[in-house]
């Protein structure tokens, strides 16, 4: 053997995985950045053959339109999906934190009962509550406001789950110390349990908040007018009034939609990759 | 009903403050009482949207049920008769299932060749862990718009790669045959970085013993790999498959956004069959019947799965 045929096989493993990652980080990347490239080209570029990967003269042309058309308002659409997925996210945490307390430390009548009842409802898909929920909606006159991008999804039992989950593994040593010191059940929570827990509810938050912004069928059936449309649906409008006669203006839209995900996930990636292995949830 | 709310005694969480000023409560009694306290807001919320609705939706599957109609007709079994005679239902449980079935093992395969891979002793695993989870934070609404264009016929660039290999250029979207895997190849790209990094968690819990003892007998990778990893794996896998089995039964933004369940109905799924006949026709008992079958068939795959794979999980 040659030395670098002895260095190809002992390393044999290793050049298999490089070359196995760097092949499917190309399969993610390329996409996306095939696609940010497209959106500075003209629409006359775009439809070319072949597909032109680097626009010959960048124009923001596409840009400009996406915020001067009058039915696209993706300033307002955007405003709207975080603010609805910022309330979302709170109202779960300030909902679910406390049930999950009582599921993981406090012993009541019922107990087991009502933690069998929310194992029974994960197993249905959520999708069987669409109708009711969306006629609830309608008769409490929420339709087309923040109301009902907010409450449906608040009793998240997933995030309670996690909670209790996380909950229970804190040791209850830590409690009594405070239990000594004449702290209610409310002090024991506030003042010991949720200030150990703030990777969990970091997590949980981070996760919950992605889901919603991302949501597409509940906001689109619950919103009707263009003021009112998350990004997710926007793009939908988008697309359906743009595709076919100019991609970029589309294709912008897409990264306009992304650069608050991509600008969320570079800040917080290391708790949100750590985060998906604590929670077992991925963001949608 | 009446009864579930009943295990919330509302006596008891109305009258707090009272109750432990006034009344000698026992410690237990004390403790039970802060535990309602503390579970009020959710179970409010949890009953509401979620067993309430729930209930009516199995409810309003009894019913002729008409949004824009005043009193609503109660027609027993006639949604569910009328569903199994539905050939457009039974394209979208078909196409539903095929997705599925596409998909999940796709994703599995790619996200367990992705943990192993990155896994090994190798630089630059962060970065590589960052990228490939990526997509996964993407709204359906965005993969949607970029893979419609990606696979576009006439000026698409993944006709354009296929085209050095001399195949000609390819109708992905329009051909009945193709639209789904092409459906599923997009949600793979979307989805495989979740469980990419669930297999990397369980990788990393195994022992570094049982690898180093194989390696003294004389294993190689794959064995290591094939008698080690993928056996200890097993309940990683079955939680991977059943969590993407019961999500993918409910896709609907892929044919939403990039066919509108077309060419034909050649990618009507499940729920975009639910969308269209509760908002487009309007027929909300229908709707729910569409509903409550899907949760039957995903129970019955959940239980499937968990025969096939989840004998043999307390390694």
């Amino acid at each position: 053997m040659t030395l670098l045929e002895t260095y190809v096989f002992r390393n044999s493993g290793k050049i298999l995985a490089y070359a196995l990652l760097i092949s499917l980080s190309i399969f993610v990347l390329f996409p996306l950045l095939f696609s940010l490239s497209q959106s500075f080209m003209t629409n006359q570029e775009v439809n070319r053959w072949p597909p032109p990967m680097i626009p010959t003269e960048p124009t923001l042309d596409s840009y400009r339109q996406l915020f001067t058309q009058p039915d696209l308002k993706l300033p307002i659409w955007l405003r709207n999906s975080l603010f609805a997925a910022a309330a979302y996210t709170t109202a779960v945490i300030v909902i679910c934190a406390p049930a999950a307390y009582a599921f993981a430390r406090l012993r009541f009548p019922g107990n087991n009962l009502l933690f069998g009842l929310l194992l029974l409802t994960i197993m249905i898909p959520g999708q069987v509550t669409l109708i009711p929920n969306f006629l609830l909606m309608r008769d409490l006159k929420f339709l087309d406001t923040f109301h009902a991008l907010i409450w449906p999804g608040a009793a998240n039992v997933f995030g309670v789950f996690l909670l209790r989950q996380f909950f229970m593994q804190i040791p209850r040593e830590l409690e009594e110390a405070a239990v000594l010191d004449g702290a209610s059940y409310w002090g024991r929570f506030r003042h010991v349990i949720l200030p150990l827990s703030t990777n969990a509810l970091t997590a949980l938050g981070i996760f919950v908040f992605l889901a919603h912004y991302n949501d597409l069928l509940w906001p689109f059936v619950v919103t009707n007018s263009l003021e009112m449309r998350t990004l997710p649906v926007g793009l939908q409008v988008l697309n359906s009034s743009y595709a076919g006669q100019y991609r970029p203006l589309v294709l912008a839209g897409a990264v306009f939609a992304t650069v608050p995900i991509v600008v969320v996930y570079i800040i917080f990636q290391r708790r949100i990759i750590k985060g998906v292995a604590l929670t077992g949830m991925g963001g949608r | 009903m009446s009864e579930t709310t009943g295990t919330v005694p509302k006596s008891a969480v109305a009258r707090p403050a009272t109750s432990r000023l006034h009344l000698p409560l026992s410690l237990s009694a004390r403790e039970a009482l802060a535990a309602y306290l503390f579970l009020t807001p959710f179970m409010v919320f949890f009953l509401i949207f979620v067993v309430r609705a729930v209930i009516t939706a199995v409810n309003m599957s009894f019913y002729d049920w008409q949004i824009l109609r005043p009193g609503q007709l109660y027609v027993g079994l006639d949604n569910y008769v009328e569903l199994f005679n539905d050939y457009v239902w039974w394209i979208a449980v078909k196409n539903t299932i095929v997705f599925t079935a596409l998909t999940v093992f796709g994703t599995t395969v790619v996200a367990l060749a992705a943990a192993v891979a990155v896994t090994q002793p190798i630089r630059g695993q962060s970065v590589f862990r960052v990228i490939l989870y990526m997509p996964t934070l993407l709204s359906v609404g965005v993969v949607g718009l970029i893979w419609v264009w990606l696979l576009s016929t006439q000026f698409g660039i993944i006709n354009y790669l296929l085209s050095f290999l001399g195949i000609r250029p390819i109708n992905w979207l329009g051909d009945e045959a193709l639209v789904i895997p092409a459906l599923s190849l997009t949600t793979i790209w979307w989805g495989f970085g979740f469980p990419m990094l669930i297999f990397i968690a369980g990788i990393q819990s195994i022992p570094d013993q049982l690898y180093e003892a194989a390696r003294i007998d004389g294993a190689n990778g794959w064995q290591l790999f094939w008698y080690i990893t993928l056996p200890l794996l097993r309940p990683t896998i079955l939680f991977v498959t059943v969590t993407g089995v019961i999500s993918h039964f409910q896709v609907f933004g892929q044919p939403f956004i990039m066919t509108g369940g077309g060419p034909g109905r050649g990618s009507y799924t499940v729920i975009y069959y639910l969308f269209e006949i509760a908002w487009r026709a309007f027929r909300m008992g229908y709707g729910s019947a569409v509903a409550v079958s899907l949760a039957v068939i995903i129970a019955i795959f959940t239980a499937i799965q968990f025969r096939l794979i989840g004998r043999r999980v307390e390694y």
